[in-house]
């Protein structure tokens, strides 16, 4: 593809704390770029269609699908995958709670829901149930029916405030 | 001497997780997809957009010219390369036909998406594109894609050498239907119509092959649940030694069926990289993906009742749509939805016959549930249908015609020996969970108000842990258990794990055998290098035979163990003491020794305390379920299960009249898995099975234009549940321990789809009943409940 750099656009992307320059093809989606050029492997692609959400990342702090984003798109960014969720090396309170509510079955729809998750409590600390699903509903997940992932996100949401007198609200 | 073996203090029975679960939560778990070698390729596949044609001629000239391109294949280059693929399961076996399964059309495409050439290139984007420059000239011809219009005299053939497109007729008939519906008071008829409907794990297929210059043989990095299976059929396949093959499954993004082997990708990919002697990889679309079928039937039922509502006899007549015809062992659960008739019912005379037609659609693979689901949505719509045209309650009707739980075991009409159950007792709990009592309080208000809500109830019955004699379905497993020196312990499987969480309930077990920390075992699968040979993951089977031979090795290398420490603390066997990881001798005083001090001596005083065992400390065994039975009995009857999981589901929905929209408020399940290891992981697996089987009902359909192309290609089209469609899933163990197996193990994972799946559409139904409003043709999408609710205001 070396003949085809003359199409490329450089981007700066600060991806999971570390800096990346990076010479990205006008048709290369951001999950190619993650996987193949930087090894984020956690960021899996399950559809190509911005269906699934296996492919979730935050770009500046907002969940988007990397797979139907084009990477030159974003000159500048800061991306957080699911590898950038530890916490000093250990699993955040996201990954606790999943880890403890056995949230996830095979854990390929791991990112987008992780991520999704994250989202959400970042400026939520108290949820509603339908806010929950609304926050997920871009995420598809195929092994749990949801109950185990609607038990990790409340239980996410009382790790990380538990000065809440509750956590998601019934209903 | 005293154990701590599987009693109340140790890991078995408890919420316990291991390392397993950790990876994928830090995005590092490594898929199939995740691996990339020096030298990577990438293989395209050219596919039939015809769903059946003559194929004149392929010329790959224009692909070749690609810069980048390293190798460009047709069909019928391929099939000088390959023999046919073994089948998974050979129809012939059954009595059915057997056609040879090419991994790429040669001169004729059968299905739309069917393999017609193949393209290596450096990149996937090059690969792509130089497969639009291969140009394929065919005759398209008629293509059939209606079982039952398949089997006119004059329909095409999907396989021109065939007669006609019946792979495979199977009649199970027992008793004397005839006489039992001349003397019935009832006879109710139903027809029930499942459609086209996938697995679709969120991990699409991938594999890597691996030409090992070195040993001149390949490394298959597959998403596959049989890796040795697999194995096989790629050396038949190849026309290689099997001992020239490795398959490495590595963590698994879902499998639930789809991940068995007879793909012609397998094959082709294995040829490429032995033919460009470098690593080629392919990892399947979505797209790719939607066209792995299932479980489409039309059933034709007729239930007999006396005048107290016992059913007398059962006949259906089913016509199920396999598609063309395949290597993957989808074709099998036409044959279990058979099989599995009549269920929970205690009715004796049945006549039951399976057509398992072929046609010009895209193949099945199997299918969680793998036909088993399929009878449980036939038999429960037409139960419910028949407590209507009775005057009875659907419960009543149920609970009256069950198997009693004093009749286990209980040898089935179709000669099936279920183990143990308590149907009724099931179904109860089910009800209760859900407050039934109160939804039907809440159904007459929400009516008096024009809302209409409907209560559901349906019963399942999965068989799990199949083996079927003379196939690679063997039902039983082996596990390896292996203590080093240090005490830490590996556990090599046979069987797999498709992300299932099976790993930790192995190694729960394995840690109560040898009495030490979970966190010292490791499980290691899907390695063919590694692992025993062994069967994988199907069939609701891998804790009942993977942890029931775990077990078995690890009482083994427990007893060496005892010995060496017997003979290091010169006292009896019998007074051997172990508690908290230490050994001492009762009466006897003196500093204990750790588990490790005792394992690091079976290795190393081989010639002294360790003379009475033979090292190392490392033992294989196998589970052979001995509630199997393959010598038929005088009725020519084999049991192929050794356990009958069941689970009574209700359903509570409400119909948005207006739209058609079904929206589901409540899902109980009282759920019967035997035994349980761990009872999250069995509730995780069980209310993802609900998931798959409301999905299934309510939205998720492949659909096809009259010439047979697939008109759903993406998760546009195929719309599965999202957090926002699956209520709150009640879910109750109602467990009687199998018998036959280790501490009473039965499968769990299979069950939830049909039972699910039928409850909800009775919920359906029933909330539509005062409109005059019955569908029996699935999926209940929008359109066609909405449809349905016009047509029969239409009619007033």
């Amino acid at each position: 593809m070396e003949d085809l750099l003359h199409m490329s656009a450089l981007i700066q992307l600060r991806i999971d704390g570390e800096l990346h320059e990076l010479e990205v093809l006008p048709n290369a989606t951001l999950l190619d770029v993650l996987r193949d050029e930087v090894g984020k492997k956690g960021t899996h692609m399950g559809c190509r269609t911005g269906h699934c959400g296996a492919c979730t990342v935050m770009i500046d702090g907002k969940v988007a699908k990397s797979c139907i984003t084009l990477a030159a798109s974003l000159p500048r960014a800061t991306i957080t995958t699911i590898e950038g969720l530890q916490q000093d090396g250990e699993m955040g309170p996201i990954q606790q709670a999943f880890w403890d509510e056995a949230g996830l079955q095979c854990g390929y729809c791991a990112p987008g829901i992780l991520l999704s998750t994250a989202e959400l409590l970042a400026d939520n600390h108290q949820p509603s149930a339908a806010e929950v699903d609304q926050a997920l509903a871009g995420n598809l997940c195929r092994c749990t029916g949801y109950q185990s992932i609607k038990r990790a996100v409340h239980s996410a949401c009382v790790r990380m405030y538990p000065d809440q007198e509750t956590g998601i609200e019934e209903g | 001497m005293s154990t701590s073996q599987a009693d109340s203090k140790g890991y078995v029975g408890k919420f316990v997780r291991t390392k397993e679960g950790r990876a994928p939560l830090l995005g590092k778990a490594k898929y199939t997809n995740d691996y990339t070698f020096a030298g990577q390729l990438y293989a395209h596949i050219l596919r039939s957009p015809h769903a059946s044609a003559v194929i004149n001629s392929v010329d790959v000239s224009g692909a070749k010219k690609v810069a980048g391109v390293r190798l460009v294949m047709s069909g019928r280059e391929v099939a000088e390369y390959t023999n046919p693929i073994t089948d998974y399961l050979d129809p012939a076996v059954f009595g059915g036909k057997s056609a040879d399964i090419r991994p790429m059309a040669v001169d004729r495409a059968w299905c739309f998406g069917q393999p017609v050439a193949i393209v290596v290139a450096d990149d996937a984007n090059i690969a792509r594109y130089a497969a639009s420059r291969i140009q394929v000239d065919y005759t398209p011809l008629e293509a059939v894609t209606d079982a039952e219009q398949a089997l006119a005299e004059d329909a095409p053939r999907v396989v021109p050498e065939w007669d006609d497109n019946l792979l495979m007729y199977v009649p199970f008939v027992f008793g004397d239907t005839d006489s039992a519906f001349a003397s019935a008071a009832h006879v109710v008829s139903t027809e029930v119509g499942i459609h086209r409907f996938s697995t679709q794990p969120m991990e699409t297929r991938c594999y890597n092959a691996v030409w090992e210059h070195d040993t001149e043989s390949i490394t298959l990095y597959a998403t596959s649940q049989n890796p040795h299976p697999l194995r096989l059929v790629l050396a038949e396949t190849l026309r290689m030694p099997e001992n020239k093959i490795r398959i490495i499954a590595s963590t698994i993004g879902g499998a639930f069926g789809m991940k068995m082997h007879g793909h012609p990708e397998e094959s082709l990919l294995c040829l490429m990289a032995k033919l460009t002697g470098r690593p080629v990889k392919w990892v399947e679309s979505r797209e790719e993906c939607l066209l792995i079928g299932a479980r489409e039937q039309r059933h034709y039922l007729e239930m007999a009742f006396d005048d107290e509502g016992r059913m007398l006899g059962l006949r259906d007549r089913f016509y199920a749509n396999l598609g063309a015809p395949s290597a993957c062992p989808g074709w099998g659960m036409a044959f279990l939805t058979g099989l599995t008739m009549p269920g929970p019912y205690r009715v004796r005379d049945i006549d039951v016959q399976v057509h398992a037609v072929n046609t010009n659609k895209p193949s099945w693979n199997a299918a969680r549930g793998y036909g088993k689901e399929s009878t449980a949505i036939a038999l429960e719509l037409a139960m419910d249908h028949a407590a209507r045209q009775l005057g009875m309650s659907p419960v009543e009707l149920r609970l009256k015609n069950f198997i009693r739980h004093d009749e286990f075991p209980y040898g089935s009409p179709t000669g099936l020996m279920y183990d143990s159950g308590d149907y009724g007792g099931a179904l109860s709990k089910a009800l209760d969970a859900i407050n039934h009592e109160d939804w039907l309080e809440k159904q007459a208000q929400a009516l008096a108000e024009g809302r209409y809500i409907g209560i559901g109830v349906a019963f399942e019955l999965t068989p799990e842990g199949g083996a079927i004699p003379g196939t690679m379905v063997a039902g039983y497993d082996s596990s390896t258990v292996r203590v080093g020196p240090d005490g830490t312990v590996r556990v090599l499987t046979g069987i797999t794990s498709p992300g299932t969480g099976n790993a930790t309930g192995i190694a729960q077990i394995v840690a109560d055998e040898l009495g030490v920390d979970i966190d010292h075992i490791e499980v290691l699968q899907g390695d063919t290098n590694a692992s025993p040979y062994g069967f994988g993951n199907y069939s609701g089977r891998s804790t009942i035979v993977g942890g029931g031979s775990a077990a078995l090795a690890a009482q083994d290398v427990r007893k060496m163990i005892d010995k060496v420490a017997a003979a290091l603390l010169e006292v009896d066997l019998e007074a051997l003491e172990f508690q908290d990881g230490l050994y001492f001798g009762r009466g006897k005083p003196g500093t204990p020794l750790s588990f490790a001090e005792v394992c690091y001596a079976a290795y190393t005083r081989a010639y002294d305390v360790a003379l009475c065992i033979e090292p190392p400390l490392e033992v294989t065994r196998t589970f052979r379920p001995p509630s199997i039975r393959h010598t038929p009995d005088k009725n020519g009857h084999i049991n192929p299960y050794p356990s009958y999981s069941n689970a009574a589901y209700v359903s509570v929905c409400e119909v948005d009249r207006e739209t058609g929209k079904v929206e589901l408020l409540a899902i109980s399940a009282a759920h019967d898995c035997g035994k349980v290891i761990n009872p999250v992981l069995v509730e995780g697996q069980a209310c993802g099975a609900i998931g798959f089987g409301l999905g299934g009902v309510l939205s998720e359909e492949i659909t096809f234009d009259e010439g047979g192309r697939q008109l759903t290609r993406s998760f546009v089209d195929y719309v599965m549940p999202r957090m926002s469609d699956v209520p709150d899933i009640t879910m109750v163990h109602h467990d009687s321990p199998n018998p036959d197996t280790y501490l009473g193990l039965k499968g769990a994972g299979e069950a939830g789809v049909g039972g699910s799946a039928a409850a909800v559409v009775n919920s359906v139904n029933n909330a539509l009943q005062p409109l005059g409003v019955l569908i029996h043709d699935l999926p209940l999408s929008p359109p066609r409940v909405w449809a349905a609710i016009q047509a029969a205001e239409g009619g007033h």
